[in-house]
């Protein structure tokens, strides 16, 4: 895995795609919510990026705005070179159409038409693009080749297949636009786990036979420990920690991200805590604000994640102002004012 | 669970069979379990493996076209596989609860949680206006929901999919049932707020001595929460026993595969394991072993003849030909695992 970073790194030496400052509001007047608020986030070449956070965090927001979908209220993407969240109307209809970033939506049984069959489906946006019949069909053969569907699916409808059949054939159509980065949302969520696992190895596989950039989406750690190269974690529309998936994996540096860990359910021996490689294991009720801890800031500078955190300090110079990313590795970045000292205050809080 | 004195027994299902599509193909063929007071037992399987169907049946709410073939359903020691509808909904919620996977898709959106749940209340406890309204602010709180007086006055879309997951909990044990069944009643929830709801329904458990059904198709929840553990493959029960031999000793082939595709937890690189194959189609004729065609160690035997569950030990079964083969366990290791997964 490490191989595989170095080595696309070194050939490349500029992000794919570049998200700077993204500010997104949803909503108007009265009922505008902020949903994202100064996200930085590059993506690389050939890597593999999950994305993670719970409801509400602003994962699928993030990757709509990256596709185009919506329109960030500030900041700006740029893709390949290109400031593709300036452009004009026709400009970013032809980037569009280009096929270039490509999403799979939440949820198949939803996002795909009923009423189409599968052949119809994967060859929807080659033929709005303009492309004959002929091209189209050969197209849409290939892109199920690659997933591994097998061409008598051509003629179903999303109803008369299976689950993990279905966010292939989500896959497939994303494929067939010929794409440079492809973006996931939660694609593994709604199955069970061989299953899940199926569509991960897929993806994997399509990285490493197209060198295809992919960020994954999923609230839960630990599938995506299994393939991704490196892990984002959203917090209330903030990326509050970005770092190599074995080392924030191995020692979370932000509080949020060892309570995602340590509440993902297990059947290891290590159930309920995280970080287990840096000694100690931290459990969910170390990581978990109890009624005995002293009060959070609150007010609109506060740290997001403090009304949740049980080493939140009311200090106008720590946790009563929002901190900003901070390297805290190589090329790991984590928002904590009390990263150095949190782990410590964690392990003397009673466990079970 | 193993040393305890004989169980109060409050759900018992006994050679179930479960058929679909008005009597044309069986979905659940002869499961039986039981779940004792203050006892959690978890049902596992994949989707299609006939878990809900059980559940409802064992509810008394079979969908249309579907009902009991064969087999019985215990209720406290009594016979209730055909009582008639108006019994049914007197055992429910007084009886029984139930919690399901989309929790705001049974509220009425229009409606207080408050209301809705007081509404309970006054018809099966027949208690006034305001004992109502006391005991619903208590339970709002019992389920672990902050500031109970303000959750009773909001409408289901002003609460998460994680209070409401509470809401629907306080619901089901409002009027004081023995037994509660939740149907995948954490899988749509974040990681962190699962973690919390397993906590609840164990800390429910201690103080009321609820027996819990819990179906989940995933092992690793099963594990966090439970004392015994089903394993069901198409429509058949294959293994089962406490939580803690199954996942360190599975004896079936299929609980390994599963136990193979689950979370390990450590957060490290691994191949991920897939179980090769599909389940067969529901009420498929299969003269054999229903796991043979995707089991890595199936061999004649296997498919010629039907498997019964067999007792490996008074409280594990499994229904493998060769679960005394020593063979099978060789199976399990993990480079079979990697031949098994391609």
């Amino acid at each position: 895995m490490t191989a595989q970073v170095t080595a696309t790194e070194a050939t490349a030496t500029a992000p794919l795609l570049e998200v700077a400052g993204v500010d997104v509001t949803l909503g108007h007047g009265w009922r505008a919510t902020q949903v994202l608020a100064g996200v930085d986030l590059d993506i690389w070449p050939g890597e593999i990026v999950g994305l993670v956070g719970e409801t509400g965090s602003g994962k699928t927001t993030l990757a709509r705005t990256i596709v185009g979908l919506i329109r960030p209220r500030k900041g700006r993407i740029v893709f390949a070179g290109t400031e593709v969240s300036g452009l004009r109307r026709g400009a970013r209809r032809r980037e569009r159409r280009s096929g270039h970033v490509q999403l799979v939506f939440q949820d198949p049984l939803r996002s795909l038409d009923p009423d189409l069959t599968v052949a119809e489906i994967v060859g929807e946006g080659l033929a709005i693009r303009g492309e004959d019949a002929r091209q189209v069909a050969n197209q849409v053969a290939d892109a199920l080749t690659k997933v591994g569907l097998d061409a008598t699916l051509l003629d179903r409808t999303p109803g008369q297949i299976s689950g993990g059949q279905r966010q292939r054939v989500s896959i497939a159509r994303a494929l067939a636009a010929g794409p440079r980065l492809l973006l996931c949302d939660e694609p593994v969520s709604a199955l069970d786990a061989s299953n899940r696992n199926y569509i991960l190895r897929l993806l994997r596989e399509l990285r490493d036979t197209l060198s295809l950039p992919i960020v994954i989406i999923s609230h839960d750690l630990s599938s995506l420990a299994g393939i991704a190269d490196r892990v984002v974690v959203l917090y209330r529309g903030r990326i509050v920690e970005d770092g190599p998936v074995s080392q924030v994996f191995s020692e979370p540096r932000h509080p949020y991200t060892a309570l995602l860990m340590a509440s993902a359910p297990s059947v290891g021996g290590s159930s309920g805590s995280s970080g287990s490689s840096a000694g100690q294991a931290l459990t969910v009720r170390q990581l978990r604000r109890t009624a005995a801890d002293p009060p959070p800031p609150d007010g609109d500078t506060a740290c997001v994640f403090a009304a949740r955190c049980p080493f939140a300090i009311d200090a106008p110079d720590a946790c009563a102002s929002q901190p900003s990313l901070e390297p805290v590795g190589d090329r790991w970045t984590t928002a904590c004012h009390r990263h150095t000292e949190w782990r410590d205050l964690a392990a003397h809080r009673p466990s079970p | 669970m193993t040393g305890k004195p004989p169980h109060d027994e409050v759900l018992a299902l006994e050679d179930l069979h479960v058929t679909v599509h008005d009597g044309a193909a069986t979905a659940v063929r002869g499961a039986s379990l039981s779940v004792a007071a203050g006892e959690i037992v978890g049902l596992v399987g994949e989707s299609g493996s006939g878990k809900t169907l059980t559940c409802r049946a064992a509810l008394g709410v079979l969908p249309k076209g579907c009902a009991v073939g064969r087999g019985t359903i215990s209720f406290e020691r009594q016979d209730v596989t055909d009582l008639p509808r108006r019994d049914w909904e007197r055992l429910h919620g007084t009886g029984m609860g139930a919690v399901f996977q989309d929790p705001a898709s049974y509220l009425n959106p229009n409606l207080t949680v408050g209301s809705q749940l007081a509404e309970v209340l006054r018809v099966k406890q027949r208690l006034s206006r305001r004992q109502a309204h006391r005991t619903s602010v208590e339970l709002l709180a019992a389920v672990g929901l902050h500031r109970p007086d303000r959750v009773f006055h909001q409408i289901p879309a002003e609460l998460s999919g994680g209070m409401l997951q509470r809401v629907m909990i306080a619901i089901a044990i409002s009027c004081g049932p023995r037994l509660l069944i939740a149907d995948e009643a954490t899988t749509a929830l974040d990681v962190t707020i699962q973690a919390e709801i397993i906590e609840l329904l164990r800390d429910l458990r201690d103080q009321r001595g609820l027996a819990v059904l819990f179906v989940s198709h995933d092992l690793a929840v099963i594990r966090e929460l439970c004392d015994r553990v089903v394993v069901f493959y198409a429509g058949e029960v294959v293994e089962s026993g406490p939580v803690g031999e199954i996942i360190e000793r599975p004896r079936h082939p299929y609980t390994q595969a599963l136990l193979r595709v689950a979370s390990v937890g450590d957060f490290q690189r691994r191949e991920l394991q897939v179980i090769p194959g599909q389940p067969p189609r529901v009420g498929a004729d299969i003269a054999g072993c229903r796991f043979a065609a995707r089991c890595p160690a199936a061999i004649e035997a296997c498919r010629s003849r039907a498997v019964s569950l067999a007792p490996l030990s008074p409280v594990h079964q499994a229904r493998c030909v060769r679960v005394t083969d020593p063979e099978l366990s060789a199976a399990a290791s993990p480079g079979a695992a990697e031949l098994a997964a391609r």
